[in-house]
Parts: C-alpha cells; structure tokens; sequence
C-alpha cells in the first residue's frame, strides 16, 4: 500500500510537474534561518575581524534566500512596467544593496533571540506564508515570510513584521517618489543611498 | 485512446473513467504547455515546469518571449541608457535571454491582492515639519534618556513597569472590548487583570499570558472602536511628540485617556496626568527598543512615508483583524501547525 501510494505521489509530481507539498516552504525558510544561526554561532568569526567575512557569509544567504526579481517587482508594481530592462537591471541590483544592508545589520544585532516556527498558511497555488515569531527577553515579535515557488525552489518575496508588510511599505514609498520624479531619478536616489551606506 | 460505443457511454461507471481520462489528458497537456514558459528553457522536464504565477505573467505580457530566443549578454543590456521618461520601453523584445531571472516579465497585479493600506496627506508639508521634529527629538533627547535610565533600572524591572502600565490600561481594552461586541475578549481581559493584579504582584508580572494560562493581551483601542464601526481614518496627521495618527485615532486617543484608571480621580487634571503617565511609559518602552526606530529608518529610502504607511497597515491590520491574531492574509487554512524551536547562540553576539 506505501509503496502505491510513493509511485503514486511520483507519478502525480511527473505528471503535474507542480512540487507542492505541506511543509517544504516552511522547511526552506527554516533552513536558511540555521544557516544564518550557524554564522552566528561560528567560533571562527567571533572576531571583530571577522565581522567581514561573516557580512559576506551573510549576504550570500541573502541572496539564496530572497527573490530579489520579484520582490523589486512588486515593490514597484505598477511603476515597473514603465522601467526599461536596463533600469530594472540596476532598480534590482540597487534594491538588493540597500536590503542585504538591512537585513545584515539586523541579524548582527540578533542577541538572544529565539526564532518559533509557528505554521505554514497557503496563499496560493505557489504561494505560501511562513509564520514564525522572534522572541525576545522582553518581546515577542510575528515575524511572516512570504514565499513563492519558483524554478523548483521557494523564496522569499515579502516579510510582514507586525502585521507591516515590506513590500508594500516599499511600493508607497516608491510610489511617492515616482509621482514626482522620473525613474531615472529615482535610481539616482537608491544610488545615493546605497553608497551612503 | 479506446473507442466508446454508446452503451458503454451511458454506463455510469464508464463515464467516469472516460471524464477522469479526459481530466487527465488536459492536465497532460498543460504540464506540457507549462513546460514552454521562459523559466524552464532547455533543462529537462524533470526540474518541473514553472508555477502558475509565472504562466499568468506570460499570458497576460503582451509580448511572450520564445524560450529559444537568441541569447544576448546582459553586460550589453546592462550598458545601454535610454532616455529615461519614456513611454514603456520595448521590454518584451525577443532578444532578452531566456535566463534573465524574470527581469523581461511585466508586473501584473494578483488577482487575491491584499487591500490597499492607503491614506490622504494633505497636511504633507506640515507632517513631514513635525515627522523631521520628533526624529531630532528621539536622537536628542528620548534616546539619550531611556539610554541613561535603561543603564541605571534593569530590563527586567523594566519590564515589570511595562507589564504595569499595561495592566492599569486594562480597563481601556475591556471597554473597547465590549464596545467592539468582542465579549469574550472583554471577559478574558477581566480575567488577566484580575490574575495580574493579585497574582502578579499589581500588574508587575504578566502571569496571564503564560502558556499555562494563557490569556493573551486583547489589544482593543476607542480608534479601533471607531474603526470597526466604520468610521475611515480620514487623513495622516503626524502630531508632535505623539507621532503618527489622524482625526480617527486622535479621538480615539482623546476617548482612551478618559478611561485610564489614573485620571479617573482627577477629573479636571486629565491632561497633566495623562501626559505624566506617557512620558514615563514613552521612556520606559523606548528603553526596551532602542534601535528599532533607527534600522526602520536606516531601511527607508523615504522615512517619513515608510512610516506613514507602517503605521496605517498597522492600524489597518488592527480595524480588520480586531487586535487579535493576525488573520491569514490569504484564503487557505493552516497546512501544518508544527512548532518547531530554533534556538540562537545562548549568551554570544553581546555587542557591547
């Protein structure tokens, strides 16, 4: 009966070609969460200088992470249609800049923090909401990743912290600046914010 | 595929078969149509064809690139500066490698999109005066003070005074709570002020919210109240010293401070009494969070619209979900309830 039900799901993924299954995007996130964790813990790069090579560590998690197209996609919803490919090329690499910053500096700051993996919620057929809650010595803080399965592997395209979602916090913000401003200005203003980093 | 005769048709049972083959079939022949989509290019069937999201993009992309168009570098792409306030570039141009990651791909607005957390600012100069105020007067004054008291008060007396002004607001929830219908927030909200107050030495301990009793914190405010009756936000008004807000939330604030317990015996100092009990829980919380306003603003290429816009998703969140647990943002249930702990570094990464 098992070994029906295994050629079965096999037959079903070959057939459907639609690799779905409860628990796996929760799995991915959780995943890249160790990893972080293991930089974190690593004895090696305790150092002050060290902190380099962990940063580098990091942002290459970041980058297996995050789907960096898509969420400058969205971040910029409409107004991406009106960008040409040369400055979606540079809007993305720009974008990923400006976050890998954050997010590094964020988890830099991670002291004691316990992360709890809460419960998968299906947004849609591809999409899925991992719900997770950081837990701090004096606060508890939800923490959703939102993630889309694309080429075989899901990643990360939104964070919702406290009910915030980035994403759209980005598009207002974009949004506001593109209702004054040319895009190419725009990149001139994430050019400027990034080396000011 | 078998012919059917008629008889065979009219058999319920055969009928099924020949529906089920049928469904299979298309199903078929969509996995293979899938398979065409720009992402999966020349790789083998077997790494899965791209997920719906991206068949809709294509579809929908008035131009739908071949996955075995020519392939140009995009160091090339990438060299190019058009003129900038052009109409919509030719995008979708067939010479776009297939392995651009997406870059090609228009963006189409999802048909399940979230509702819009949108607001009028048409105190805009106004706001973005006193947004620039408060900010000098976090770094200047807020940040330096909850530094020096967080040095001299540990965190976990700290968190007792925050456990306390949240358990003397208990009234202000209770209310709302009743006034948003809520009654079984309003009983567990008396339920946590009762066991706080007596167990948890005056509200010091938040015993309640222990998973052994587990009565979390109803978080319910008169702007909700407001919000829930129907009342919009109306406009953004960033107040000075009280932050973001607007007509909405101002009543409602206005309303809340009538219910704290503290200005209940002193009825014609409300004011002096609520602005006490606010700088010392300002102070105290900020002492709990320093560096929050910091990476939120360091991640902002607008600060001032990032958290104009946090601040109504927020409020937003908190009208339609009523302060409880966050509602699923899409239609699906909960696939998996599996709680699994991931435990950082004990006591390492100590930054000072």
């Amino acid at each position: 009966m098992k070994r029906l039900l295994a050629v079965f799901s096999v037959f079903l993924f070959l057939l459907l070609s639609l690799p779905v299954h409860a628990g796996v995007p929760m799995d991915t996130v959780q995943a890249n969460v160790d990893k972080v964790i293991e930089v974190l813990r690593d004895p090696k790069l305790k150092a002050e200088s060290a902190k380099e090579t962990k940063k580098e560590r990091l942002r290459h998690i970041y980058d297996d992470m995050f789907d960096q197209v898509e969420l400058s996609r969205r971040a910029l919803a409409q107004n991406w249609n009106k960008l040409n490919l040369a400055q979606r090329e540079e809007f993305v690499n720009l974008f990923r800049q400006m976050l890998e910053k954050t997010y590094i500096d964020q988890i830099l700051a991670y002291v004691d923090e316990k992360v709890v993996f809460d419960r998968e919620v299906q947004l849609s057929g591809t999409q899925t909401e991992i719900q997770t809650i950081v837990v701090t010595s004096s606060k508890k803080i939800p923490v959703f990743y939102r993630v889309i399965l694309k080429g075989g592997g899901w990643k990360v395209y939104d964070v919702v912290i406290e009910n915030v979602s980035m994403v759209s916090n980005y598009r207002t913000q974009f949004n506001d600046i593109l209702a004054k401003n040319t895009p190419e200005q725009m990149l001139e203003i994430l050019r400027k914010k990034v080396k000011g980093q | 595929m078998k012919v059917l005769s008629e008889k065979q048709i009219r058999d319920p049972y055969t009928m099924k078969w020949f529906r089920h083959s049928v469904l299979l079939l298309f199903l078929l022949i969509q996995g293979f149509g899938c398979a065409h989509g720009p992402h999966s290019g020349s790789s083998s069937a077997s790494s899965g064809g791209p997920p719906p999201y991206e068949e809709v993009v294509v579809a929908s992309s008035p131009d739908p690139i071949p996955p075995d168009s020519p392939a140009v570098s995009p160091e090339s792409e990438g060299g190019k500066t058009d003129n900038v306030s052009d109409s919509p570039a030719p995008l979708a141009s067939p010479e776009i490698p297939s392995n651009s990651d997406n870059m090609n791909l228009d963006y189409v607005e999802e048909e399940k999109a979230p509702e819009k957390a949108d607001i009028a600012d048409p105190l805009e100069p106004f706001n973005r005066a006193m947004y620039n105020f408060n900010d000098k007067l976090y770094f200047w004054v807020l940040k330096p003070v909850a530094r020096g008291y967080g040095k001299v008060v540990p965190e976990v007396a700290r968190i007792g005074v925050r456990n306390f002004f949240s358990n003397i607001a208990s009234p202000i929830r209770i209310v709302n709570c009743v006034l948003q219908a809520k009654f079984v927030g309003a009983v567990k909200e008396l339920g946590r002020f009762a066991i706080n107050t007596v167990w948890g030495i005056g509200g010091l301990m938040d015993l309640a919210s222990d998973n052994a009793v587990n009565l979390p914190k109803q978080d319910a405010d008169f702007g909700q109240t407001l919000g829930v009756y129907g009342l919009g936000q109306g406009f953004y008004i960033h107040w000075p010293i009280l932050g973001p807000s607007s007509p909405r939330d101002t009543v409602g604030m206005i309303g809340d401070a009538f219910l704290h317990p503290f200005t209940y015996f002193n009825e014609t100092r409300v004011l002096y009494v609520w602005i006490g009990i606010k700088v010392v829980e300002t102070v105290n919380t900020t002492s709990l969070s320093i560096g929050d306003y910091e990476s939120l603003k360091d991640a902002a290429v607008d600060p001032y619209v990032a958290f104009r816009d946090a601040y109504v998703q927020y409020r937003l969140n908190k009208v339609k979900t009523g302060g409880g647990k966050p509602a699923p943002s899409g239609t699906g249930g909960a696939i998996s309830p599996a709680i699994t702990e991931v435990r950082p570094s004990g006591s390492t990464e100590d930054e000072e």
